[in-house]
């Protein structure tokens, strides 16, 4: 996406919740390319709700991905490994 | 399971879906437990049992179809059956409220425009992990399987057994709720700093 000229925006979006789910789509990898384009180019550069949204979204899941993941403790690890080993001996 | 189709492994082919397609997955199978169940003693056992029940059907797994989609599909089943009820849910008031918030029409209304992005740059500790945490089971797993794991909606419509749509409504409420948790979070540490 090209950094708009945020002068020349939009301040309403007069299709605010299509918008807001067309934006998840897109980030969810479920839009068409032609949705997309068609979104990006001809709307969100020219609306500031939107492209604000588009920040937003894309600030929360990076933010969900750093903080809220997490890893398996190891002996939970080796215990299932162990046990499904013994069941393949038996 | 819904697939007819039962392949017949060898012990060693067994051994090795095992290793390579089922290990590979359990950080993020382990997150899912921890997230579903909101109890690290809890988690550890439903994972446990989800290998385990994965390892002995694994006749019904085929060989290049999605082993994450179709591991988490046994996790969420186990979580139903086995653990939801001893789980901690929210309190009846919270569930009820979350229930008429679900029904209402209001959920569709622009909710956050006081949530900006230099507000959640502020969150460095874990007040999103409570957030997320703090949703009914139903929206936090859409959020779970879409952001952080990256499951397709046709992928999640399958782990869930609900339609797309209803995968796509729910996810939408579910990040509007999050949103409005989110916003929450930022009064206050606004009031704190100013
Ligand atoms: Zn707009």
């Amino acid at each position: 996406m090209n950094s708009p000229d945020l002068s020349k925006m939009k301040q309403d979006c007069s299709n605010s919740k299509e918008c807001l789910e067309m934006l998840q789509m897109i980030l969810d990898g479920e839009a068409t390319t032609q949705q997309k384009e068609h979104f990006l180019k001809e709307h969100l550069e020219q609306c500031m709700p939107c492209y604000k949204n588009y920040h937003l979204e894309v600030a929360i899941r990076e933010l969900l991905k750093t903080k809220c993941t997490s890893h398996a403790p190891q002996e939970l690890v080796d215990n299932i490994r162990k046990q499904v080993s013994q069941k393949l001996a038996s | 399971m819904e697939e007819v189709i039962r392949e017949q492994y060898s012990e060693q082919e067994k051994q090795s879906i095992f290793n390579k397609e089922f290990m590979p997955h359990i950080n993020s199978m382990y997150n899912f437990a921890y997230r579903l169940t909101l109890d690290p003693d809890d988690a550890k056992d439903l994972l446990q049992d989800t290998y385990l029940k994965a390892y002995r059907f694994i006749d019904s797994f085929q060989q290049g179809t999605n082993a994450k989609a179709w591991l988490f599909r046994i996790l969420k089943n186990s979580f139903i059956n086995d653990y939801r009820k001893k789980s901690k849910e929210p309190s009846k008031v919270d569930y009820q409220e979350v229930e008429s918030y679900y029904n209402s029409e209001d959920v569709d209304r622009q909710i956050t425009p006081d949530l900006r992005v230099e507000a959640l740059q502020d969150m460095i500790g874990d007040e999103i992990s409570v957030a997320l945490n703090s949703l009914d089971v139903d929206f936090r797993t859409v959020i779970i399987l879409c952001d952080l794991e990256g499951f397709k909606y046709e992928e999640m419509a399958k782990i869930l057994d609900i339609p797309i749509g209803t995968v796509r409504s729910r996810l939408h409420r579910a990040r509007n709720l999050l949103k409005e948790k989110l916003s929450e979070y930022a009064k206050k540490m606004g009031y704190k700093n100013a």
